[in-house]
């Protein structure tokens, strides 16, 4: 899992969710396990799915539409939920599908625009990368990625302002 | 660097933290008559490296007041201030504001007012500290480095067959765990220090010093430790530079030196064992007595100590400079000059092998292994017997509980550290209420959960304060009552089964049933008419709203915090007995469970999702008959119990679970559980799975406390269940966030 890190350059998971692809930080990211419903829970906001058993601890799986803002994604086969670490916590998101794995140049982040996304400061910055065909080759389109702030989307944070 | 720096600074906490326990018992012993010379030395030692420490950190006022306190502890130990109750008193005080001062370092609190015990110490500097030249024929050791200290005056006891130098032969293996695995681990200090020849004392030490490879690296400056040598008149005999590389080699960041020391023979070994308190680990530190063909004249009267004597108790200290803390290091502390004879000869015991692990390492492989189990289990599930048996799986899953015993035991600890705070706080209340108590204290081996004890502890201060304020009689009383006119509290600890309990046990004059029962009525907590067994009405005194503090003074029975008491335990899942004779006294028992990290639990279903309920709050169950169950409003309900009402709750609306708001409750089963807040209350659930042990996972690891559940846990096939915590759940919402979050976090 180690990513042996070059300086000015980093992986990023992409992935789709509704029309769009983000991406996120590959170290942030622990493993991507197949959907399986979770346990759900009592008094928690609409976007908290519940709870799931990673490896005896217990790790809450969010819906990344809903905590978007969006309306919740509609499981099928491809659904995924990402695992990963902000801040020392596990939470799993659940996304509509993993595309791929690209390295990325610090320097080809831009700032992001006032996107329309719940808050905007859950977009770190936008980043072009190339589509790839099935063989591996660059594609010749261009594809545009939003970086997801995996610490602005905290769970934590959020709950203490839903509470 | 500075995170580096914070984690060093965290260990060094730490380590307060288990020498100022290690200091507070020792005093306490010292207190209670124990005024031994390892009881002192283990003080002087505590405080000893608190200051070193908080020197290192830059704390210029615990450096300050450390030092201050030490000073007095080292006149003590080398016997030239008697160990009076005065002195020992001050050094209680003194010890008081050292916890204050270690508190101030961490940004806990600030800064204590020190002035006064600092004078006091100063005073008993000033009287005891006195040469006199007059009853000291021989040099008597000045053990200490500090530079303030008067040395050369006289032990009080000196002369009689006391050995004024106190030496044993020492053999100092300093090879701690060594992160580099440069240095052999399996050395045994015990086959060197055996062998050297006894005798009364060495002429000089030959101390060999060669810091470790790293030790610059690790931020240890291994000059230093030379120039305090230097400073007990050691000289420098051979510096060892085998090691040194040719110069266009040479690492500056790299340590290459060793050096080989002598040091005259009346400095005590201690205070040159003193000097490597802060060596870096994986260097090598021998320090060997050299003795004289005979023995060095010292004016010693009596014969010489036998041989075997010196043979039994060589002071041998495996030193672990990262691992080990300061009570252990003291374990096999030399006898010193104080004593009025030699103490007998001990079997020095192996110094005690340990590493300081972080909890959450524990808890993390605590899971595994919870998870280890839950697969095993699941297999079990699908495989017949007869598969299990081909695959051998009873023998893994043996194994793996076996595993799992012993993860729990590492963070299982005596129960020494929460009994050892009683023995002053006994002190202070005797002093205050003018009660003479004796305190019998058994069981405190007893281990139980880290967590466990942390909690217990204000419960046991409450038992405690309750028992001498309202158990215990005046003498006055006690002998018009035929009783010795001390009181005698009983603190004992046992294991039965997989809970532990804790008594405090008073010979007082036991509740006054009449009155609590007049007193509860008075309050409004039962009716006037009600009928009540004894043990119904010593139960109230635990009841809230029954012990506020303004019934303290009006009753003569009991009911100091009591409910405080009764609620920390429920919340560690445990419960509170308590048995009282009139005349004879009153007994309260806290049931403890053995871990934090296992609850007794009923599986019990609501709209089908499964979820725990802890055994510990249920009282009965009920399978109700149509008409049983009564609407009282339009969401509330009520169950007929042997013509008492229960209300009834549907946890299910609570949850927002389902829409089986009308199910008829003859369908349903109810669950009659016991509430601190709201009594009796009914909870009305689908089915009962099952009742089984279920391990605590907590929610707000990766989460945050959600209000009614007090964690979750992993069942049999892997999917997750709720546990629910009861008193947030039927207890008044409004009035208990905060102490429901407590007890989120504490799941």
């Amino acid at each position: 899992m180690s990513t042996i890190d070059t300086p000015g350059e980093r992986k990023i998971v992409t992935f789709s969710l509704g029309e769009q692809t983000f991406g996120i930080d590959m170290a942030s990211l622990i493993e991507i396990r197949e959907w399986d419903e979770p346990t759900p829970l009592p008094g928690v906001p609409s976007f908290i799915k519940g709870v799931t058993n990673l490896r005896g601890t217990v790790v809450p799986v969010v819906g990344l539409a809903e905590r978007l803002g969006w309306s919740p994604s509609v499981i099928h086969a491809r659904s995924c939920i990402l695992v990963v670490n902000i801040a020392g916590k596990q939470a799993g998101f659940l996304v509509d599908e993993v595309a791929d794995i690209v390295l990325i140049k610090d320097s080809d982040i831009r700032p992001a625009p006032d996107v329309e996304i719940g808050e905007p400061s859950v977009i770190a910055g936008l980043v072009k990368t190339q589509t790839r065909t099935a063989d591996g080759t660059n594609g010749s389109d261009s594809l545009m990625v939003l970086l997801l702030d995996l610490d602005a989307l905290s769970l934590t944070r959020q709950l203490d302002i839903a509470a | 660097m500075s995170d580096e720096l914070d984690d060093i600074q965290a260990i060094f906490f730490e380590e307060c933290a288990e020498g100022l326990a290690a200091a507070e018992a020792g005093l306490s012993a010292m207190d209670a008559g124990d005024v031994s010379a390892p009881t002192i030395a283990s003080v002087f030692r505590a405080v000893h490296s608190i200051k070193g420490g908080a020197g290192a950190f830059g704390h210029a006022a615990l450096t300050a007041f450390s030092h201050c306190f030490e000073n007095v502890l080292d006149e003590v130990r080398a016997g030239r201030i008697a160990p009076s109750p005065g002195v020992t008193r001050v050094m209680l005080q003194a010890f008081d504001v050292l916890s204050d001062h270690v508190a101030f370092a961490q940004g806990l609190a600030g800064l204590p007012h020190d002035a006064v015990v600092l004078e006091a110490l100063d005073a008993i500097l000033a009287q005891g500290g006195a040469p006199d030249h007059a009853a000291a024929p021989a040099p008597t050791p000045a053990p200490t480095i500090a530079p303030t200290i008067t040395p050369m005056s006289a032990a009080p006891t000196a002369g009689g067959d006391v050995d004024p130098f106190g030496f044993e032969p020492v053999t100092v293996a300093l090879e701690p765990l060594d992160p580099f695995g440069f240095e052999p681990i399996a050395h045994d200090p015990f086959d060197d220090a055996l062998a050297e020849p006894a005798a009364n004392g060495p002429i000089a030490w030959n101390v060999r010093f060669v810091p470790s490879d790293a030790a610059l690296a690790n931020g240890s400056e291994p000059l230093l430790i030379v120039r305090e040598l230097e400073l007990l008149e050691g000289v420098v005999e051979a510096v060892d530079l085998d090691a040194l590389p040719p110069l266009r080699d040479l690492d500056p960041e790299h340590s290459y030196f060793g050096w080989t020391i002598r040091i005259p023979g009346h400095v005590a070994e201690e205070a040159i064992l003193d000097s490597f308190d802060f060596v870096a680990p994986g260097s090598i530190v021998e320090v060997t007595p050299e003795y004289a063909a005979r023995p060095a004249p010292t004016g010693i009267v009596a014969p010489p100590v036998p041989p075997a004597a010196d043979v039994a108790a060589p002071a041998v200290v495996a030193a672990q400079v990262t691992a080990a803390p300061p009570p252990q290091l003291e374990k096999p502390a030399p006898v010193r000059a104080v004593e009025d004879r030699p103490e007998p000869a001990r079997v020095a015991e192996p110094p005690q092998q340990s590493i300081r692990v972080e909890l959450v390492k524990l808890d993390m492989l605590l899971n595994l292994v919870g998870e280890l189990v839950i697969r095993g289990s699941i297999l079990a599930d699908r495989l017949s017997p007869k598969d299990q048996e081909r695959v051998e799986l009873p023998q893994l899953s043996r194994l793996t509980r076996e595993i799992q015993d012993t993860v729990m035991s590492l963070r299982a600890q005596p129960i020494r550290q929460a009994f050892s705070r009683v023995p002053r706080m006994l002190r202070d209340l005797s002093a205050e209420t003018g009660k003479d108590i004796r305190l019998e204290t058994t069981g405190e081996t007893t281990e139980i959960d880290k967590g466990v004890i942390e909690k217990i502890g204000d419960p046991l201060t409450h038992m405690i304060r309750n028992a001498v304020d309202h158990g215990i009689e005046s003498a006055a009383v006690r002998l018009a009552a035929g009783k010795p006119a001390e009181g005698t509290i009983r603190l004992s600890a046992e294991q039965r089964g997989a809970r532990i309990l804790v008594r405090v046990a008073d010979d007082g004059g036991g509740i006054d049933r009449a009155r609590v029962f007049a007193k509860a009525v008075e309050k409004g907590v039962v009716a006037a008419d009600a009928v009540m067994t004894d043990e119904e009405i010593d139960q109230l005194i635990c009841a809230p709203g029954f012990s506020t503090a303004d019934t303290i003074s009006n009753i003569s029975g009991r009911g100091v915090g009591m409910d405080v008491v009764r609620s920390n335990v429920e919340a560690l899942g445990g419960r509170v007995e308590i048995s009282s004779t009139p005349g004879k006294g009153t007994t309260f028992t806290m049931i403890l469970p053995l871990t934090l990290a296992i609850l007794e639990g009923m599986i019990v279903r609501l709209a089908g999702q499964r979820f725990v309920l802890p055994l510990a709050n249920v009282v009965e169950t009920v399978q109700p008959e149509r008409g049983q169950v009564k609407p009282t409003t339009t969401t509330g309900e009520v169950i007929e119990l042997r013509g008492n009402y229960v209300p009834v709750r549907r946890l299910t609306r609570t949850f927002g679970l389902g829409d089986n708001d009308t199910r008829r409750p003859e369908e349903s089963l109810v669950i009659i559980v016991e509430t601190e807040t709201a009594g009796h209350v009914g909870l009305l659930v689908d089915t009962i799975d099952d009742r089984r042990e279920v391990v605590i996972k907590s929610l707000d690891r990766n989460l945050h406390p959600i209000r009614g559940l007090g964690g979750a846990t992993i069942l049999g096939d892997g999917s997750i269940a709720l546990i629910l915590d009861i008193e947030a759940l039927v207890g008044p919402a409004t009035q208990t966030p905060n102490r429901y979050v407590t007890k989120g976090l504490a799941a």
